[in-house]
């Protein structure tokens, strides 16, 4: 057995930045699994998703939002959902296969997005500036959801509240997504 | 320009990539006697319109569906946005309408 052990680090290092009105920082206490019904099987699906989390499979677009775990659960694609929820472990699909059983292929993408959250009054200025599409509450309400490019960068956002938005983009390119980010804050504040 | 997604709304045309002219979905049968031939037209031979034009185009950047759209060649309109799933499977009911009857 060999004598040390690894420690996974987060994509950013648990980066958390203030500037004036907008605060960025890495979420790192959620966990992200894809959930994809097998074929003909949607309707055992949706009943072990109300039966567990008490939620609907959402329209693209909206957050379907449980207590369980503060578990979201989003369109990403037709017939592919993402549920994220409250876990820092690494076996994120055993909680979730614990509630639906067989009814969903589940598959852990926890590690694969690097997860910011963009918060404060400035918040909305800051993403004007990378963001194509229109985050004006009246066109994205809070509990709406997208999934665009930001510099070049795929890219899902999330209005999670009030002046508060999350962002999931691929783990590998984290570094450059937060560069376009703070570059976009310290432009704006 | 502008694609509206019938699903997610009006989305910038950056968002998606061209994949080609939509007549791709109707892959040939490759046990037909002639499938040969039907497959050098499937691969090489491709109408060119000045005018509407139907292609499939993936919005790679967004929830990764394939879309058929109906795009005017010369002004560039889009004129009809459909998700290429549809498009089959409405193609697909016809045909075993005909079938049935």
């Amino acid at each position: 057995m060999p004598d040390y052990t690894l420690t996974a680090n987060t994509p950013l290092n648990g980066f958390s930045r203030d500037f004036p009105g907008v605060s960025i920082n890495e979420v790192n206490d959620r966990a992200i699994v894809s959930i994809v019904a097998p074929r003909d099987g949607e309707k055992e699906l949706i009943k072990a998703l109300k039966k567990s989390y008490d939620i609907e499979l959402p329209n693209a677009g909206v957050l379907s939002v449980s207590a369980q775990d503060n578990a979201v659960l989003f369109c990403m694609a037709q017939d592919q959902y993402f549920l994220m929820f409250d876990y820092t472990g690494n076996t994120a699909t055993t909680v979730v296969h614990s509630y639906l059983n067989d009814t969903a292929y589940l598959t852990d993408q926890s590690d694969s997005y690097v997860m910011i959250r963009v918060s404060g009054a400035n918040s909305r200025c800051l993403l004007e500036r990378i963001c194509p599409l229109d985050i004006h509450p009246t066109a994205f309400p809070v509990r709406a959801v997208a999934r665009t490019i930001m510099e070049h960068l795929g890219t899902t956002i999330i209005h999670e509240g009030d002046d508060n938005f999350l962002l999931l983009s691929a783990r590998s390119s984290a570094y450059s997504f937060l560069e376009a980010i703070e570059t976009s804050a310290k432009n704006t504040s | 320009m502008i694609i509206n997604h019938p699903l997610l709304g009006p989305r910038d045309a950056s968002e998606f990539v061209y994949k080609g002219d939509a007549s791709l979905i109707e892959r040939p049968d490759w046990q037909a006697d002639n499938a040969a031939e039907l497959f050098h037209d499937y691969l090489y031979l491709r109408d060119n319109p000045a005018g509407e034009h139907q292609e499939l185009w993936y919005h790679e950047q967004g929830d990764r569906s394939w879309l058929v759209v109906t795009r005017n060649t010369l002004t560039h309109d889009i004129t009809n946005v459909e998700l290429a799933r549809d498009a089959v499977l409405a193609k697909q009911a016809k045909k075993s309408g005909r079938g049935e009857k």
